[in-house]
């Protein structure tokens, strides 16, 4: 009852909520950011004459930063619940369902809003823009790499565009997948009302977008030189467009941590009645390991970046030899997220195209235990393979042999992801449709990326081979070949429940083509100059590389053209493409079973299963 | 691997799709093999120590372990798509087949790649090994190198100092690798060895350069502005010719 009053007595009044919104964010954030900016030079002593030359700016840089992201997730409305749960009086239900986004229409995009379907879009959005930028710095790094000379681009914003793209495309692929489908679709998929968590799911997408603002200003004051990978003590020298990479990456770990946390929670505690372990879609238990697999490698790179600051900003020394310390600490740090992060990657990417594959070939998921059993596998060694990228680091020759052994044992789980797929489509009824084709695309790109893999491996051979062009095309035959592979076929397939719209079929195609042929003809060419001696990220290079690094820049734009025609086939279905029904693919997973415009709280009445979803096939078991 | 059907049915290799499979896995794994063999062999620099020949032998044998594999998936997609396909908008009548596991296939599946995972390992252990000890010569040449943006220095034991590297051909040597700066990775391209610069810590790597002639040392790893333009050149030349450039830059050394 006292709920009720209080409903009634905030309801005539406007409730600060419904006053807060991106652009109060924006306000906010500004304001936030240049108010400490003007304290922090107003009140922070003058450096003595030992201390290192931007060490005082470093200082003003990361506080005005930090000033920014306070100022903006307050402006967001994230504070707001928190501070009257702290009041002792939480939100009325009629500012839960203003929260909620009911009744909103276009507006509650712009908005702290909890309805996970709304996130799910607002990460679809990110993710295109994420793309765009960074689609758009791998067209110039290619354009500056089409002659040996390089030329064009000074020195210093070529390695900035380099990092930047390196990062941008990290993050982008991280939430290709799981941002928005493991949103949108799989609380639906489970048959679940919402995620576990509302609110911090609305934190871990403003989370995202307060994060790439400092990585933009870094732009500005002199980007962000050192490759994605920031390796100390190089980062310890670069200017102060580090200070960006630093925060953008702090704000995205705590990003990813939050989503972990909830997306884990969601699926262990409120899956239908009737779906156990055994009957739970496969691509649940792919957007399951990757944020699992993120939950213990994002904490690690969150410190590796708060250390890299105080060495910046405070002159501590934990990765600076003169005071102590070692960039062998950070290689560590780093790795130790940066190789379960590949597999945050590229799981569920692959576990979509799992999900996808019994649909269009109309027969059972082949092996689903293997699928299972594969995915965990491959989860449980990543976190054990971290020093394969620092085999000639020269930090510890006798752990290359061990790290070789755990490296090359992660080829068992990841056939058997094989597996399962080629054992889904031997005899299965091919309808021929774009993710159809994504899945084939999937196999010969991730078998490519998989077999250079076991190259790069091998101690020897990587002695060679690290450092190298090689590498660089074989990271992308993973990440792009496979993940983006899965990805966009995620898109084309759950479009018509996201959009109530069909992708236009025409569209779909030209771009599945473009992206493929361009995507191999480019890195085939980056394998050829790996092999022949030219090393990663340099902005000139021998002239004998040079028709080989055409070849790719002429792929490259081909990839471009492929994902412009994609972007453009998603604002066209989306807004005049033919109405969809409610289960076009004659699917079996409970995402289907809800119409368009999907309701609230998605069910009227919470459905129960009773088998699992891929129960295709003329004899039925 | 073509026990992918029921093993229950009698004479499932005799099944039509399954003879097209087989035939196309022999194919595609020929193909796969020597394409795959003939493009990193092409494309990789000529040798010019026993190491990097150990590496192109290595990946020739990697590639020709791979195609089977490679080859059995890329058969399996090519009899799938050359068989019946739908289009349209609705979908096709539910499949025939409706294996949901095969125990068997998946047993047999997990042993193969464990073995070949093995196999890799083997291999590229005993090439470790041999390399290892490589670093340990005391009969070998030692050459100090150091890194700093964006030039290397070497080294030698007289007291002789370079920016070109200077080695004699088939005599072993052991390279002594640091930074001043930041981190650097000494590459010498056709010799197939690699090692990181790190400041403040020096790192060890050998080689026996088996030809004379001009070969490139490139840096690995981002190192700055200038990371693009960290090379220089290694002189591999006859002992003789060694033993005189050696003495002469001593000379100068002394002399100055």
């Amino acid at each position: 009852m006292t709920t009720l009053t209080q409903h009634k007595a905030v309801a005539p009044g406007k409730s600060i909520i419904e006053k807060l919104n991106v652009f109060t964010a924006l306000a906010l954030g500004v304001i936030s950011a240049i108010v400490v900016w003007r304290l922090s030079l107003a009140f922070l002593p003058e450096e003595s004459e030992s201390a290192r030359l931007f060490s005082r700016e470093d200082k003003i840089t990361l506080l005005s930063m930090c000033g920014w992201f306070v100022g903006f997730m307050t402006g967001i409305g994230a504070l707001v619940g928190p501070f009257r749960w702290l009041m002792g009086k939480d939100l009325s239900h009629s500012e839960n369902m203003f929260l909620a986004g009911e009744n909103m229409g276009p507006k509650r995009y712009l908005r702290y809003t909890t309805d996970h379907k709304v996130v799910g879009i607002q990460y679809l959005f990110i993710t295109i823009l994420i793309f765009f930028l960074g689609g758009g710095m791998a067209m110039l790094i290619r354009t500056n790499l089409g002659t040996p000379e390089g030329g064009w681009l000074h020195p210093q914003a070529y390695n900035s565009i380099v990092g930047t793209h390196g990062i941008l495309m990290i993050v982008g692929t991280i939430i290709m997948v799981t941002g928005p489908f493991g949103n949108f679709i799989m609380p639906i998929m489970i048959g679940a009302r919402d995620m576990a968590f509302p609110r911090l799911n609305a934190l871990s997408f403003w989370l995202i977008v307060a994060a790439a603002v400092p990585l933009i200003w870094g732009q500005f004051i002199g980007g962000i030189t050192t490759g994605w990978s920031a390796y100390n003590p190089l980062a310890g020298q670069a200017p102060l467009g580090m200070d960006g990479y630093i925060m953008y990456i702090c704000i995205f770990a705590l990003s990813t941590m939050v989503a972990g946390a909830n997306i884990t929670t969601t699926v262990v505690k409120m899956r239908a009645k009737g779906m156990t372990w055994n009957r739970t879609p496969i691509f649940i238990y792919g957007v399951v390991a990757s944020v699992a697999l993120a939950l213990p490698a994002f904490p690690v790179f969150f410190l590796s970046q708060i250390l890299s600051a105080f060495d910046r900003a405070l002159d501590t020394s934990f990765y600076n030899v003169a005071g102590g310390g070692s960039g062998w600490l950070y290689e560590n740090l780093f790795w130790i997220m940066g190789h379960p992060e590949v597999y945050v990657i590229l799981i569920p990417a692959v576990a979509a195209l799992m999900e996808m594959a019994p649909v269009f070939t109309r027969r059972p998921l082949f092996s689903f235990n293997v699928a299972v059993l594969g995915i965990a596998g491959i989860s449980g060694l990543s976190v054990l393979v971290w020093a394969h990228h620092m085999y000639i680091s020269g930090w510890a020759p006798l752990l290359n042999a061990p790290f070789m052994l755990t490296t090359e044992l992660i080829s068992i789980p990841t056939g058997m992801l094989f597996l399962v797929l080629v054992g889904t489509l031997w005899r299965g009824r091919i309808w021929m449709t774009m993710p159809l084709m994504s899945i084939m695309a999937l196999l010969w790109n991730f078998m490519i990326g998989g077999v250079t893999g076991i190259y790069l491996s091998d101690v020897p051979a990587d002695a060679f081979l690290h450092g190298s062009m090689y590498v660089t095309a074989h990271f992308h035959y993973t990440l792009m070949g496979a993940g983006l592979t899965g990805a966009l076929a995620s898109l084309v397939y759950w479009f018509p429940k996201m959009t109530g719209r069909m992708f236009d079929k025409r569209l779909s195609w030209i771009s599945f083509w473009m992206v493929q042929i361009g995507f191999n003809v480019a890195f085939i060419g980056m394998f050829m100059v790996g092999l022949a001696g030219q090393p990663r990220r340099v902005e000139a290079y021998a002239p004998t590389f040079n028709t080989a690094n055409l070849v790719t820049t002429i792929g490259a734009y081909t990839i471009m053209i492929g994902m412009l025609v994609l972007l453009h086939g998603v604002i066209s279905s989306a807004r005049n493409g033919v109405k969809a029904p409610k289960n076009p693919w004659q699917a079996k997973t409970l995402e289907w079973t809800v119409d368009y415009p999907i309701p609230l709280e998605n069910f009227d009445v919470l459905p129960v299963v009773t088998s699992d979803a891929y129960g295709y096939g003329k004899a039925k078991s | 691997m073509t026990n992918l059907m029921t093993p229950k049915s009698p004479q499932w290799w005799k099944k039509d799709d399954v003879k097209k499979t087989f035939i196309l896995w022999i194919l595609c794994t020929a193909v796969i093999g020597y394409v795959g063999v003939e493009f990193h062999v092409r494309n990789m620099v000529d040798p010019a120590s026993e190491t990097m020949s150990g590496v192109i032998s290595l990946m020739r044998v990697f590639t020709w372990a791979a195609a089977p594999v490679a080859g059995l998936v890329s058969a399996i997609c090519l009899t799938v798509l050359t068989s019946k396909r739908h289009y349209g908008d609705n979908p096709p009548a539910e499949a025939d087949h409706e294996i949901r596991n095969s125990p068997k296939t998946a047993a047999v599946w997990v042993v193969v790649s464990g073995i070949m995972c093995l196999f890799a390992l083997v291999a590229g252990l005993i090439v470790l090994q041999h390399d290892n000890e490589a670093v340990l010569d005391s009969q070998a040449i030692q050459v100090n190198v150091t890194g700093q943006q964006w030039v290397w220095n070497f080294d030698y034991a007289n007291g002789a100092r370079s920016e070109d590297l200077y080695l004699p051909v088939n005599k072993p040597v052991v390279f002594h690798i640091t930074s001043v700066d930041v981190k650097h990775s000494f590459w010498v391209v056709q010799m197939g060895i690699k090692m990181d610069a790190n400041p403040g810590y020096t790192t060890e790597t050998a080689v026996t350069p088996n030809k004379i002639g001009v070969f490139d040392v490139r840096c690995a790893e981002l190192c700055g502005l200038l990371h693009a333009y960290m090379q220089t050149k290694v002189h591999v030349v006859s002992q003789a010719d060694y033993d005189a450039w050696l003495s002469a830059h001593a000379a100068t050394e002394a002399g100055a």
